[in-house]
């Protein structure tokens, strides 16, 4: 059981993003999906919102405008259009 | 014999247009600088995509909903070439490079209608000048390259590709290697080419695969677009540093060639004089 797992946000323009976390909150595009580490694989389509995962008791945030993620293998990437 | 006064002003001339290549080449050593960490910055992006679309992809072909507009494969009868250059040259051969490509290109396929969508002056100019059908020319776009700007193109390419207007279209365009060297690349840009997925995974889908298909190819074709100006850019600039480092080089080479010239010039005259003067004597005794 992995404890953590890895996020990734990019938008075309750049890497945003690219830490650690505990746990997120990833806005979908069919509401919010929360993600714990040893996540089954998944693919969706982003919706608008916030962003927002914690480490070690820390949260940061992103506001998020369309895009995707996919998780897998303790990987969660996000392309967003925009990210802030 | 040219005259010790004409020789100093060309070396005077050849010096200050060292100065100029010099600053050049400065100039453009920044500014590559700054668009390859763009272009870099722009990959993590594109790899993640590409892979998702492979994924998504294989997911879909196995429903029966059919295929999308965008990777259905007509006759091609009518083609779009989108052809990435530079907006000024002094460059090297970077623009006439990847401009003869396009052309070889477009014209294997002459006698069908070809038009060409030009991306910087030099490559509008040189269709232009040549009697190309241009469907749209876009200048200015590298001094604050967007994403909109590779955005805005894609849709209207893509609205062309679904309207039936054009049966494919081709992306050509220089790519970044390093500073010495970039390659040309032409490859189809509609209908999509799926790349492969090497390890297809199976995964819980939010949306339907077909679904979210439609949506990530237009993502995959203005993503393209974006890319390809953005390695474009950068290997502009690499090439007019490397141009500008060789043009420096050789003013300096002409310049030793022309001082020693001009030495030798002077030489025959300050012994010519002497002779005079001594034949000048000897004739008086």
């Amino acid at each position: 059981m992995a404890s953590t797992f890895e996020i990734q946000i990019a938008t075309p323009e750049k890497l945003v993003a690219q830490e650690q976390a505990e746990s997120a909150q990833i806005p979908g595009k069919d509401g919010y999906m929360g993600v714990l580490p040893d996540h089954a694989a998944l693919l969706s389509e982003l919706g608008e919102g916030e962003l927002s995962f914690s480490f070690g008791g820390q949260t940061k945030s992103y506001k998020i405008t369309g895009g995707y993620v996919e998780i897998r293998d303790n990987h969660v990437r996000v392309l967003a259009d925009r990210a802030e | 014999m040219p005259s010790l006064i004409d020789l100093r002003r060309r070396i005077r001339s050849v010096k200050n247009t060292q100065q100029i290549t010099k600053a050049m080449k400065m100039v453009s050593a920044a500014k590559l600088r700054r668009a390859q960490d763009r272009a870099l910055a722009a990959r993590p992006y594109a790899t993640i995509l590409q892979q998702m679309l492979a994924n998504v992809a294989e997911a879909a072909s196995q429903s029966d909903a059919g295929e999308h507009p965008l990777l259905a494969v007509r006759p091609e009868n009518r083609v779009l070439y989108v052809t990435v250059a530079a907006d000024s040259g002094l460059a090297g051969g970077f623009n006439t490079n990847i401009l003869k490509m396009a052309q070889r290109a477009a014209d294997e396929k002459r006698g069908a209608g070809i038009q060409i969508e030009a991306i910087g002056k030099k490559a509008r100019d040189y269709f232009r000048r040549r009697g190309y059908t241009l469907r749209a020319s876009h200048v200015d776009l590298y001094r604050n390259l967007k994403y909109e700007d590779a955005e805005k193109i894609a849709e209207t390419v893509i609205d062309l590709f679904s309207k039936g207007e054009i049966d494919a279209v081709y992306l050509f365009g220089n790519e970044f290697k390093s500073v010495m060297a970039s390659r040309l690349t032409g490859k189809r840009l509609l209908p999509i080419e799926v790349p492969k997925s090497s390890h297809p995974v199976d995964y819980i889908y939010e949306q339907k695969p077909e679904e979210l298909l439609g949506s990530l190819l237009p993502k995959y074709v203005k993503l393209q677009i974006y890319s390809a100006l953005l390695e474009s850019n950068a290997a502009e600039h690499a090439a007019r540093m490397t141009a500008m480092d060789a043009a420096t080089k050789n003013a300096s080479d002409m310049i030793d060639r022309l001082t020693l010239y001009m030495n030798r010039v002077r030489q025959a005259s300050i012994t010519r004089e002497i002779i005079e003067i001594v034949s000048g004597a000897a004739a008086l005794d």
